[in-house]
C-alpha cells in the first residue's frame, strides 16, 4: 500500500512525459497500421522496439542508478525466453487462448529470470566495477552454454515456438502496453525512497552505508528487478520469433543493449527509450539497405557512429564545442534570452537529478510515522 | 602428460593476451575490449606477408610492427580524447573500435576463413608422448617474453615509471613522469605481445577469420581477472590456469560440452573467494 | 518552460520516427511490375558467411543466365538476398523486408536454424521455398510449401554408418561433431542410431561454436582410430585434417556433403585420405557441372562449392517448375504461384542439375543418388 500512496504523493505532470510519449507512439502506430501506410516489415519491427525499450530501461536501472556495470543482460533475457516459452508451450495444452498463455508466462519467465538475478546478484555484493562486469559477462556465457546442451530445450536446433507464436499485429500492442507498465513500475521505484537509497549507493557507497542504508539489500534488489524485466523481454521475444536459439543471446547482444543505455544517456529513462527505438530502427535500415556485398559495411557504419557519438559526448576537449551546439543554448539565443550556464559535471553519472536530503535518507529504515514526516522540508530531530 | 603440455602452451597464448589487458588496465585504468581484435590484425598481417614472402620470421617482424602501430593509433584517436571521461564511455568506445577493426578486415579480406600454415612442425617424443614442436616453441618463447617483461618492468627506468603510473598517476606526473608517453608505450608493448599471441594462435589454429580475436580475447580477459587485473604475474598465472583447465575439460567426455561454462564458473568461484583475483592487490577505499 | 521544451523535443523525435516509418512504408509493394522477385536469406557477415555468400553467388549466376537467355516465358527474374547472420530473429526481419520488396518465390535460408524461422513465416503466407542447404528434416516436414535440394541429415547419417561398417569393414571408428550446429547434430544422431542398430561401438568427441578452431585434443583422443567420421562443414574438417597431420594421425577422414571443397582447406602436410558423400563433384566431367563450374569461375574467379551448386540448382528448379506450370503473369501472387509450382514438383517433375538428377516426394525432400568422392593431396 505504501507504494500506491507514494505514487499519489509524488504525482506530477512532468513525470508523465515518458508515458505520453510511448502512448502517443503506440496510438500513432495503430492508426498508421490500420490505414495500411505501414509496411509489413515496419509493423513486425514494433515488437522488437518494444522489448528493446524494456531491456534498455531495465539495464539502465543497474548501470545508471545503481552504478554497476552489467554485461550479462542478454543472459537474463535468454533465461526468460527459454523458460518462459517452455512454460507457455506447456500451458498451451490446458489453455487454448495464446494471449492468456502469453500473459501468464510473462510473469513466470520474469520470475525465473529474477531467481537467476538473485544468484548472480550475490557475488555482486562482494565485487565492484570491472570485476562485477566480467562476472556478469561470464554468467551470460554460462547460460548460453548450458541451454545449448540441454536436449529438452531443443539443443542446437533451438526451442520451437510455432505453437504459441502471436501475430505481430496483436503482439506489438500488448508489448507496448507492457512497456508502459514497466515504465510505470521503474519510474516510481526510482522516485520512491528506495530509489533515492539506490542513487545514494551509486554516488557514495560508504557514505550511504554510514547513513544506515542496507547496501546489500538494495544491490540485490536492483539486480533482481532488472533481471525480472529482462526475463519479461525474453518472453516477448519467445512469442515473437521461432525458434529460440541460444546463439542470439551472446555478449555482443548484451553490449548492444548497453550501447542503447549509454547513447541515450546513463541514468536517463527517456534517453534509453529514444535510443532503444532509434538504434533498433537504424539496425533495421542498415540490414534493409546494405544487403549483398555491402553487408560488411553495416558493421563499419555502426562502429563509426558509436565511436563518434561517445567521443563527442564525453571528450573533455570537445566540451566548448558541445556547449555551443547545446540545444538549450541555441534555443536561448533564438529567443534572445540570457544564455543559460550549464552546470555540468565531468562525470556522466551526475546527469540525473538526485538531491539526496538527510531526512529522506534517514526515513528509509525508520518505521513510517504519520504526521511527523509529513513536511520533509522541516527536518526533525527524530532521525537516529 | 601431453594434455598438460598442450594446456601449458594454450595457457601461454592466453597469458600473452592477458598481459596486454592487464598492463593497459593497470596503467590507463580502462578495459581495452579491442585487444582481441589486435590479435586478429596480427594474424592477417602474418598471412598477408607470408603470401608475398615465405619466411615466417619476416612475417613475424611485420606483424609486430603493424600491431604496435595499430595499438598506438587506437590509443591516440579513440582513447586519448576520452582521458578523464567516465570509464563506461571508454569501454563503449573500445567496443566500437573492436567492431571497426572486424568490419575493416571483413571488407579487405572477406568474411570467409582463409586456411594457411605458418610452418610445418614435426612431432617429437618426450616421456612417451607425442608433442608438436609448435607447442614447445610456444611454451619457450612465451616464457622468455614473460621473463623479459618482468625484468623490463622491475629493472629499467621506464618500467619503474610504468609501475609508478599504475600506482598513482597523479603523483607520478608530479615526479616528472610523462604519463601520456607511458600510456602510449603500454599500448605499444601490449600490442606487440598480441602480435606474438597471434603467431602462436595461428600455429595452433591454421586459419584466419575477421572474428578470430573475439573468443581468445574474452578468455584472456577472464584469465587476467582470475589472476587479479593489473598484476603482471597474475595475468601469467591466470592464463596458464585457464589453458590447463580448458584442455583437461576437453579431454573428459562427460563435461567437454560444458567447457566454456566450467571456465566461467571457475572465474565466479575464484572471485567469490578472493574478490580481487588471485594475485590482485586490495585497495582500501577512502571516503 | 523546461517541460515545454522537453515536450517539444519528444514531439520532434516522434515526428522523425513516424516520417521514417512512413518512408519505409512508401516503398511497399513491388517496384518492378514486369519481374518475378526471387528472395533468399543467408549469413553474409559473421562466422558462417562463406556459406551464405556461396549461395548468393550461385543463385545470382543462375538468375543472370536465365535473364540473359530471355527470362522465364519472357519474364525477367530478380534475385534479392538479405543478410540474416544465421540468427532466427534477423531472418524474421529479413523475411519481412523481402515480402515488402515483393518476393513471390524464394530459395529459403542457407542455414538450418534460420530456415526454420523462414519456413515458420513462409507457411503463413503460403510462399514457396526450396532451400539449397538447410538439411534438417524438420524444416520442410509438414510444410507443403517447403522443398529442399540437398540431402537430409538423417539419410546421410544412416548412409555413412552403412558405408563405414558394411562396405569399408572399419573396426575402430571415431567421430567428431559440432554440438552447436544443427546440421552436424542431425547427421550424428542418425549415425549413432544406425550404429547402435548395427551393433558397432565407436568413440565420439565433440566441439562447439566457441571452441571450433582447436582440434588438437579431439584428434589426440582419436589417434588410434582407422577412420574419423566428421559430419561437419569443410572449414573445420580442414582444420581436423591438419591437426591429424600435426599429430601424425593417419586415419581416413570420412564426412558428408558439408565436407565439399575441403580440398581448398588442406595443404601438402596432410597425408590422410579424405572421403565424403556428396551429390556434387567439382572435378566431374558431367556436362551440366563443367558448364556451371566454368561460368562460376569466369564470374567470381574461384571454384564453386556445394552451397553454390545447390543454390544454382534451386534457382533452376524454380525456373523449370514455373515454365512447366506455364506462368505468364509477372504479377502473380506468392500464394497462387506456390500452389502451382508445388503441384509441379510433387507431381513428379524430374530435374537434372549440377547436384544430380532428382525428383521430390510429398514432403518436399529430394530423391537423388549420392556419390563418394575421394580427396588426396
Amino acid at each position: 500500500m505504501g507504494y500506491v500512496s507514494n505514487v499519489k504523493k509524488t504525482f506530477k505532470l512532468k513525470y508523465c512525459f515518458n508515458y505520453i510519449g510511448v502512448a502517443a507512439f503506440l496510438v500513432l502506430m495503430i492508426i498508421l497500421s490500420s490505414t495500411g501506410v505501414l509496411s509489413r516489415s515496419a509493423v513486425n519491427l514494433l515488437p522488437k522496439i518494444a522489448y528493446s525499450i524494456i531491456l534498455a530501461v531495465s539495464l539502465n536501472l543497474v548501470v545508471g542508478f545503481l552504478g554497476e556495470l552489467s554485461l550479462g543482460h542478454a543472459g537474463f533475457m535468454c533465461v526468460g525466453a527459454y523458460l518462459g516459452s517452455y512454460f507457455s508451450i506447456f500451458l498451451h495444452n490446458y489453455i487454448d487462448n495464446s494471449l492468456v498463455c502469453f500473459l501468464i508466462s510473462l510473469v513466470v519467465g520474469g520470475l525465473l529470470a529474477a531467481v537467476f538475478g538473485f544468484i548472480i546478484g550475490l557475488p555482486a555484493l562482494r565485487l565492484k566495477g570491472d570485476y562485477l562486469a566480467i562476472v556478469t559477462l561470464a554468467f551470460g556465457e554460462i547460460v548460453r552454454n548450458v541451454f545449448k546442451n540441454l536436449s529438452f530445450f531443443g539443443g542446437a536446433m533451438g526451442l520451437k515456438t510455432d505453437k504459441i507464436k502471436l501475430q505481430s499485429s496483436t503482439l506489438y500492442i500488448v508489448a507496448f502496453i507492457l512497456v508502459l507498465v514497466v515504465l510505470f513500475l521503474i519510474q516510481n521505484l526510482i522516485r520512491s525512497k528506495h530509489g533515492r537509497a539506490i542513487t545514494a549507493i551509486r554516488d557514495n557507497e560508504i557514505a550511504a552505508k554510514a547513513m544506515g542504508i542496507n547496501v546489500t539489500y538494495y544491490k540485490l534488489f536492483v539486480f533482481v528487478i532488472s533481471a525480472f524485466f529482462a526475463g519479461v523481454a525474453g518472453v516477448i521475444y519467445g512469442h515473437y520469433y521461432t525458434p529460440i536459439l541460444y546463439s542470439a543471446f551472446d555478449y555482443n547482444y548484451s553490449i548492444e543493449i548497453l550501447v542503447m543505455v549509454v547513447i541515450g544517456g546513463i541514468g536517463s529513462i527517456s534517453g534509453s527509450i529514444i535510443a532503444a527505438t532509434v538504434i533498433t530502427y537504424i539496425n533495421f535500415m542498415l540490414q534493409n539497405n546494405l544487403s549483398g556485398d555491402l553487408a560488411a559495411v553495416r558493421l563499419l557504419v555502426y562502429a563509426i557512429i558509436l565511436i563518434a557519438i561517445v567521443i563527442f559526448n564525453n571528450a573533455p576537449a570537445l566540451k566548448p564545442i558541445k556547449d555551443k551546439l547545446n540545444f538549450k543554448n541555441l534555443s536561448a539565443k533564438l529567443f534572445k534570452k540570457k544564455e543559460s550556464t550549464i552546470v555540468d559535471d565531468d562525470v556522466a553519472w551526475n546527469r540525473i537529478e538526485s538531491k539526496i536530503r538527510m531526512d529522506e535518507l534517514l526515513s528509509i529504515d525508520v518505521k513510517k510515522q504519520d504526521g511527523e514526516f509529513s513536511d520533509p522540508d522541516k527536518p526533525t530531530k527524530e532521525g537516529k | 602428460m601431453s594434455i598438460l603440455l598442450d594446456g601449458l602452451s594454450l595457457g601461454a597464448v592466453y597469458a600473452l593476451i592477458a598481459l596486454g589487458y592487464t598492463m593497459v588496465y593497470g596503467i590507463a585504468k580502462m578495459l581495452n575490449f579491442a585487444h582481441g581484435d589486435v590479435i586478429m590484425v596480427g594474424a592477417y598481417a602474418i598471412y598477408s606477408t607470408m603470401a608475398l614472402n615465405t619466411n615466417p620470421f619476416i612475417a613475424m617482424a611485420v606483424a609486430i610492427v603493424v600491431c604496435t602501430v595499430m595499438g598506438i593509433v587506437i590509443e591516440k584517436f579513440a582513447y586519448k580524447p576520452l582521458r578523464g571521461a567516465s570509464p563506461l564511455a571508454v569501454l563503449i568506445t573500445a567496443i566500437g573500435v573492436s567492431n571497426l577493426l572486424q568490419g575493416i578486415a571483413q571488407l579487405i579480406y572477406g568474411s570467409t576463413s582463409i586456411a594457411f600454415t605458418v610452418a610445418n612442425f614435426k612431432t617429437v617424443h618426450i616421456l612417451g608422448s607425442e608433442i608438436s614442436v609448435g607447442t614447445i616453441l610456444t611454451l619457450v618463447v612465451g616464457a622468455i617474453i614473460m621473463i623479459g617483461l618482468t625484468l623490463f618492468v622491475k629493472k629499467t627506468r621506464t618500467g619503474r615509471a610504468m609501475l609508478a603510473v599504475s600506482e598513482d598517476s597523479g603523483a607520478a606526473r608530479l615526479m616528472g613522469v610523462n604519463v601520456d608517453k607511458i600510456i602510449m608505450l603500454t599500448f605499444a608493448i601490449g600490442s606487440a605481445l598480441a602480435a606474438f599471441a597471434s603467431l602462436f594462435y595461428i600455429i595452433r589454429i591454421p586459419s584466419v577469420t575477421p572474428t578470430l580475436g573475439a573468443m581468445p580475447g574474452i578468455k584472456a580477459f577472464t584469465a587476467a581477472v582470475i589472476g587479479g587485473i593489473g598484476s603482471i604475474p597474475g595475468a601469467m598465472l591466470g592464463g596458464i590456469l585457464l589453458g590447463m583447465i580448458e584442455q583437461i575439460c576437453k579431454h573428459n567426455p562427460t563435461i567437454e560440452a560444458y567447457t566454456t561454462a566450467i571456465e566461467f564458473c571457475l572465474l565466479i568461484v575464484i572471485l567469490l573467494v578472493k574478490p580481487v583475483g588471485l594475485l590482485g592487490k586490495r585497495r582500501r577505499e577512502k571516503v | 518552460m523546461k517541460n515545454f521544451k522537453k515536450v517539444i523535443g519528444v514531439l520532434l523525435t516522434l515526428a522523425i520516427v513516424v516520417t521514417c516509418f512512413a518512408a519505409c512504408g512508401g516503398n511497399t509493394g513491388k517496384t518492378t511490375g514486369d519481374k518475378i522477385v526471387v528472395g533468399g536469406t543467408g549469413p553474409l557477415t559473421g562466422d558462417a558467411s562463406q556459406y551464405g555468400i556461396s549461395v548468393q553467388q550461385g543463385a545470382q549466376l543462375a538468375i543472370d543466365e536465365i535473364n540473359a537467355a530471355g527470362g522465364m516465358n519472357g519474364i525477367q527474374l530478380e534475385f534479392i538476398m538479405k543478410d540474416d547472420k544465421a540468427l532466427a530473429a534477423e531472418t524474421a526481419t529479413a523475411y519481412d523486408q523481402l515480402m515488402d520488396a515483393g518476393m513471390q518465390i524464394s530459395i529459403g535460408s542457407t542455414t538450418t536454424g534460420s530456415c526454420e524461422a523462414f519456413a515458420a513465416k513462409a507457411v503463413e503466407d503460403n510462399l514457396f521455398f526450396i532451400t539449397p542447404s538447410a538439411s534438417a528434416a524438420s524444416v520442410i516436414e509438414g510444410r507443403k510449401n517447403g522443398f529442399r535440394v540437398c540431402f537430409g541429415d538423417p539419410d546421410q547419417g544412416v548412409l555413412a554408418a552403412d558405408t563405414l561398417v558394411n562396405d569399408y569393414k572399419m573396426k575402430n571408428i571415431g567421430c567428431i561433431y559440432d554440438t552447436s550446429d544443427t546440421y552436424s547434430t542431425g547427421v550424428y544422431d542418425a549415425f549413432k542410431a544406425e550404429m547402435d542398430k548395427l551393433g558397432v561401438s565407436f568413440t565420439t568427441k565433440t566441439f562447439d561454436a566457441e571452441n571450433k578452431k582447436d582440434f588438437s585434443t579431439q584428434v589426440e583422443a582419436l589417434k588410434d582410430c582407422d577412420v574419423i567420421f566428421t559430419p561437419i562443414y569443410y572449414t573445420e574438417a580442414g582444420l581436423i585434417a591438419r591437426a591429424c597431420a600435426a599429430k601424425g594421425v593417419n586415419a581416413l577422414i570420412f564426412g558428408c556433403d558439408g565436407l565439399d571443397s575441403v580440398a581448398g582447406q588442406i595443404d601438402s602436410s596432410v597425408t590422410n585420405e579424405i572421403k565424403y558423400i556428396t551429390p556434387f563433384d567439382v572435378e566431374s566431367t558431367n556436362e551440366n557441372i563443367s558448364k556451371f563450374v566454368a561460368s562460376y569461375k569466369a564470374k567470381y574467379n574461384k571454384a564453386p562449392d556445394q552451397f553454390a551448386a545447390d543454390a544454382y540448382d534451386a534457382v533452376y528448379v524454380i525456373y523449370n517448375a514455373m515454365l512447366k506450370a506455364n506462368i505468364t503473369d509477372a504479377n502473380i501472387s506468392a500464394s497462387e504461384l506456390c500452389d502451382k509450382v508445388a503441384a509441379v514438383l510433387t507431381g513428379g517433375m524430374e530435374f537434372a542439375g549440377t547436384t544430380g538428377t532428382m525428383t521430390w516426394n510429398a514432403d518436399g525432400a529430394p530423391n537423388k543418388v549420392p556419390t563418394i568422392v575421394t580427396v588426396k593431396k
